[in-house]
């Protein structure tokens, strides 16, 4: 029997919906209903209505959390970006010879696990003896960094991962260093759709690199500049591994680098509150889709 | 007569054929291969206790699930609460094993045909009163203590012309330690100031966060001696600022760049295995000043109740917590100080030991471990911890007071557990 | 064709070799600020314990490997778990480049009742923080009887949104003409899929063959709950074993680490330079 035409697209995206609905939805309606419970896992559940939701609400390491994650996910957002689409420029349009080699380097710490990138930069931050304070040692030997450093009141050692001023910008230096590449090969394919003969013309309108990369390659790049981002907030919204390797469960010193996802995780696994943190996570989903929808509205008019 | 007597000699024949048949079915039961599985953090000596074991049990197979601390007990609480695959022993650290206590999910131990508190005349004391809920059921057996001492850098303190004997104080402490930092580039008197507070915090009650009525009883001089204590070390610039367990902590525990690092004994085997080895002679340990006795650590085993090898489990932990041989082996290979009261009075115990300089150490932390009351626990104690240290790094990494940070801490963790 | 350089043709030769340089200068500074960490990665793996804790830290290679190696081997059956990794990864990427490619040609290339919505609704899943979800889909594994298998690591991922996505951006670049036509000459609609928009989609198949390997290879917390014993451990929970280890053997550590990078290097170098780098604007054009 043939398929029509009618009813294939329904057959072909069925098994999303079917392997959703089994392992994906269950789970996530189960959290939903837990959220109305007192539950630590073993006695016997509680119905407390919405008191999960009022608690988190008011809970102000709720609010920490939800500023710790924002501004890591800035911090790291950002620079990702910029560093990746100007990067995937300069390979794409073959102005370099090692391509290949550059695209897999860059590549090389996303495909890395987070356990062992959180040991290797564990001994890079170390204080007072790691590599990235020795180097700091020497800048400021050095006789005019040296001075400058000194005029930003930057001393060593550095506590990367233990002042509470250090940690977010060194969890964001983390996974800048990790989501980069990654970012790199996102736009790499999306410039692949740029077809040469628009290039082309360009170049013989006598349009100079600058010109071409703002007036030609971004406005094209923009669908895939979308779609990245997006993924980049949503993801970074739920940052979790890394910070918790780098820092522990409660984030480092005055919880300065405990995210949400992590609260959430510290509050259902570590505390077995299972039901309020049933109500963290569909509060972070809330901030996840009001945070998708600004940047929808914000990028649509912007770029 | 004679019949009777055929009769007895009938009913004889029966109740030894029975007997046999009994002996012999058990015999075929102790025949079968079991093997359970053991989920712990540490296995330091864990492969010699397992030889022991098995010479005892060689039908008991015993398979290892290694986990870092954390996860350890992170999972497990995933796998109760989920109802999964559990170990059939899993061992409990002392700052988890009263918030595990409290969910069920552990057999009471107390209970045939264990008899776990039959051992309690032969145990030190304090763990079981950790490990009893509060409706008294034995939810593990310890299996391991830890007295709380100093470890010292003796020629550290006979270069500064410091007898350890003049050390009485905390602030004796603090005044040599500034002694110390003064005489050269990176020199403190400890690597992270937590484990002052630790030490305060410890060694200085029966309660731990909750009184026997189940009261919070963080906000009090207790509390705020210690915060107070760590504060003015960090002030005076008298700690490395390090975490310990870090790269950073050996280093410096290694080059003898901290006077003195407080711990469970259990540590004295971490740094003569790996983390200090050559530092060996250099080394004396010393109990709390002011009196203050505590514990710093130590282990338990529980049976989780899904366990399908309860029986073999049990023989598992009996032979752990009671066996003489296994503790001496543990003890010996990783310091992890023996439960078993009589042990102590073993002429070994007074052995000088080469890594402390020929120091009797294992006497002072017999002194240490009789002197340690029995500890009141709460099902809230590993939440509350978290919450402690968190109040600790605001007092000293932020702006806020001791006094203040104790009154918001108790104010969020009232408003969390009075839910 | 031949590439011509864009780098501005009115500037003089002087400009050029400038430009060069200082492209050459930024992306060889980024490729030293990405492979430092790597770089030091092996240093530390040839370095033996105190020589790691040492300061000034090392910053060449020592001669321990062989005796971290040694000490890798002894404490884990480091192969099988290779193995393991290698059997989860690529049966699950084989699975998930199925569905989703079938899921993305719905998407991209059918008009249908309530499209919008159910991909809308597609999307709004992967704004849900799956962590919560643990507990109740643990329950679900235990109950299929699936603990200790590879299964909840293969199947559940299958059919994932972020896939089907990917597949659908990729596939909207294929002209309808092209179906249309084979439709007149009475292809069926799943042999077009086959036929006409798998080959098509390569491009976008590679860059999702290689996400869903990574994903999986480093797929971490899901592993660690279903997996017991050490003979079905994949790479990252032997890793997060070794790390447990109170002693921090961190040479051991980082030999492994090593060791676990290696074979998905391998995949990606020869995925990239198949689907990503084989790109031709031809393929894509149609």
């Amino acid at each position: 029997m043939r398929l029509k035409k009618k009813h294939a697209p329904y057959v072909f995206i069925s098994p999303f919906f079917i392997l959703f609905f089994i392992f994906g939805a269950f789970p996530i309606l189960f959290s939903l209903y837990l959220s109305f419970f007192r539950w630590d896992g073993m006695s016997a559940m509680r119905f407390v209505g919405i008191e999960n939701y009022q608690f988190v609400l008011t809970d102000p390491w709720f609010w920490q959390s939800i500023f710790n994650t924002l501004s890591i996910a800035i911090m790291t957002t950002i620079p990702q970006h910029v560093f990746a689409i100007g990067f995937a420029f300069i390979l794409h349009r073959g102005m370099v010879k090692f391509k290949e080699f550059f695209r897999t380097a860059y590549f090389l710490p996303y495909i890395t696990a987070p356990v062992a990138v959180a040991m290797i930069f564990t001994t890079l931050f170390g204080s007072p003896f790691g590599i990235l304070n020795a180097t700091l040692n020497g800048l400021l030997s050095l006789p005019l960094i040296g001075n400058l450093l000194e005029l930003l009141n930057i001393s060593s050692p550095i506590r990367w991962l233990s002042d509470p001023n250090f940690i977010r910008p060194s969890v964001a230096a983390l996974l800048t260093w990790r989501f980069t590449g990654w970012n790199i090969i996102i736009y790499y394919a999306g410039l692949q759709k740029i077809s040469n003969g628009i290039y082309e013309a360009a170049s013989i309108d006598g349009a100079s690199t600058r010109q071409t990369f703002f007036k030609i390659t971004l406005p094209l790049l923009r669908p895939i500049m979308f779609f990245a981002m997006l993924m980049s907030i949503i993801g970074n919204m739920q940052i979790f591994d890394e910070p918790i390797i780098l820092l522990g469960a409660m984030g480092g010193t005055n919880r300065a680098g405990l995210t949400t996802a992590m609260y959430l995780y510290q509050t259902a696994f570590g505390w077995t509150e299972f039901g309020t943190g049933s109500a963290i996570a569909y509060v972070l989903c809330v901030f996840i889709v009001i945070a998708s929808i600004i940047f929808n509205k914000y990028f649509r008019r912007e770029i | 007569m004679k019949r009777k007597s055929i009769f007895s000699l009938v009913v004889m024949a029966a109740v030894i054929g029975v007997l046999l048949f009994s002996a012999s079915a058990s015999v075929m039961a102790q025949d079968e291969e079991v093997t359970i599985t053991v989920g712990t953090w540490a296995d330091e000596s864990f492969e010699a206790a397992v030889e022991l074991f098995n010479d005892k049990y060689p039908n008991i197979n015993v398979e290892l699930q290694l986990a870092a601390i954390e996860d350890h007990h992170d999972n497990l609480l995933t796998r109760l609460a989920a109802g999964g695959e559990v170990p059939d022993v899993a061992y409990l650290e002392d700052q988890y094993i009263s918030t595990l206590a409290a969910r069920g999910g552990f057999v009471d131990l107390s209970q045939e045909p264990y008899n776990g508190d039959q051992y309690k005349d032969k145990l030190v004391g304090y763990p079981f009163a950790q490990a009893t809920t509060q409706d008294g059921q034995l939810v593990a057996m310890p299996t391991d203590v830890a007295p709380g001492t100093i470890f010292y850098r003796h020629d550290r303190l006979e270069e500064l012309g410091v007898d350890i004997e003049d050390i009485k104080t905390f602030e004796d402490w603090i005044e040599v330690g500034k002694k110390f930092t003064e005489s050269g580039e990176n020199r403190w008197l400890i690597g992270d100031v937590a484990n002052i507070y630790t030490m305060m915090v410890n060694g200085s009650s029966t309660d731990r966060f909750f009184n026997e009525n189940g009261e919070l009883v963080i906000n009090s001089p207790r509390f705020l001696k210690a915060f107070r204590t760590a504060k003015e070390v960090r002030d005076m610039g008298l700690d490395a600022e390090i975490s310990e367990w870090t790269n950073e902590w050996f280093t410096v525990l290694r080059e003898g760049q901290v006077l003195m690092q407080p711990s469970g004994a259990w540590l004295g085997g971490h740094l003569k295995e790996w983390i200090a080895p050559e530092t060996a002679g250099k080394w004396r340990v010393t109990s709390f000043p002011e009196g203050y006795d505590g514990p710093w650590g130590g282990s338990f085993a529980g049976i989780p109740k899904s366990s399908d090898n309860k029986e073999a489990a049990w023989k598992f932990i009996e032979f752990m917590a009671t066996d003489r041989a296994v503790q001496w082996s543990n003890f010996r290979i990783a310091d992890m100080f023996p439960t078993i009261e009589d042990l102590y009075d073993h002429e070994a115990f007074a052995e000088e030991i080469d890594f402390y300089g020929g120091q009797k150490a294992r006497l002072v932390w017999k002194e240490t471990i009789l002197n340690i009351p029995a500890i009141n626990t709460n099902q809230h104690d590993s939440f509350v911890m978290d919450m402690m240290g968190n109040a600790l790094g605001e007092v000293l990494e932020g702006n806020k007071t001791p006094e203040e940070a104790l009154n918001e801490t108790e104010t969020l963790i009232e408003r969390r557990i009075r839910r | 064709m031949k590439k011509k350089n864009y780098a501005g043709q009115s500037s003089g030769k002087f400009m050029k070799l400038f430009k060069k340089i200082l492209l050459y200068t930024v992306l060889l500074f980024g490729v030293l600020a990405t492979l430092f960490p790597f770089f030091y990665m092996i240093v530390l793996a040839t370095r033996g314990r105190s020589e790691i804790f040492s300061y000034p830290p090392p910053l060449w290679f020592g001669d321990s490997l062989a005796e971290n190696y040694n000490s890798l081997m002894a404490s884990l059956p480091f192969y099988k778990n290779i193995l393991n990794s290698l059997i989860v990864s690529t049966s699950a990427t084989v699975l998930t480049l199925f569905f989703c490619a079938l899921g993305g040609y719905g998407f991209a290339k059918y008009e249908f009742k309530g499209k919008n919505k159910l991909f809308f609704l597609m999307l709004s899943t992967m704004m849900i923080p799956m962590l919560l979800g643990v507990i109740p889909w643990y329950i679900m594994m235990t109950e299929f009887g699936w603990l200790n298998s590879f299964k909840p690591l293969i199947i559940p991922g299958a059919a994932n949104a972020f896939g089907i996505f990917l597949m659908t951006q990729f596939m909207e670049d294929i002209p309808d003409e092209l179906m249309e036509a084979a439709r007149i000459d009475g292809a069926g609609e799943f042999e077009m899929f086959y036929k006409i928009v798998l080959p098509l989609s390569l491009p976008g198949l590679g860059t999702l063959a290689i996400l869903t390997f990574l994903g999986s290879w480093n797929n971490y917390m899901q592993a660690l709950l279903v997996l017991e014993s050490e003979a079905k451990y994949t790479i990252p929970v032997a890793l997060s074993m070794l790390r447990g280890k109170v002693d921090q053997n961190w040479g051991a550590q980082m030999v492994g680490t090593a060791m676990g990078i290696a074979p998905i290097i391998g995949v990606f170098m020869l995925a990239s330079k198949q689907f990503i780098a084989g790109i031709t604007e031809g393929s894509i054009k149609g």
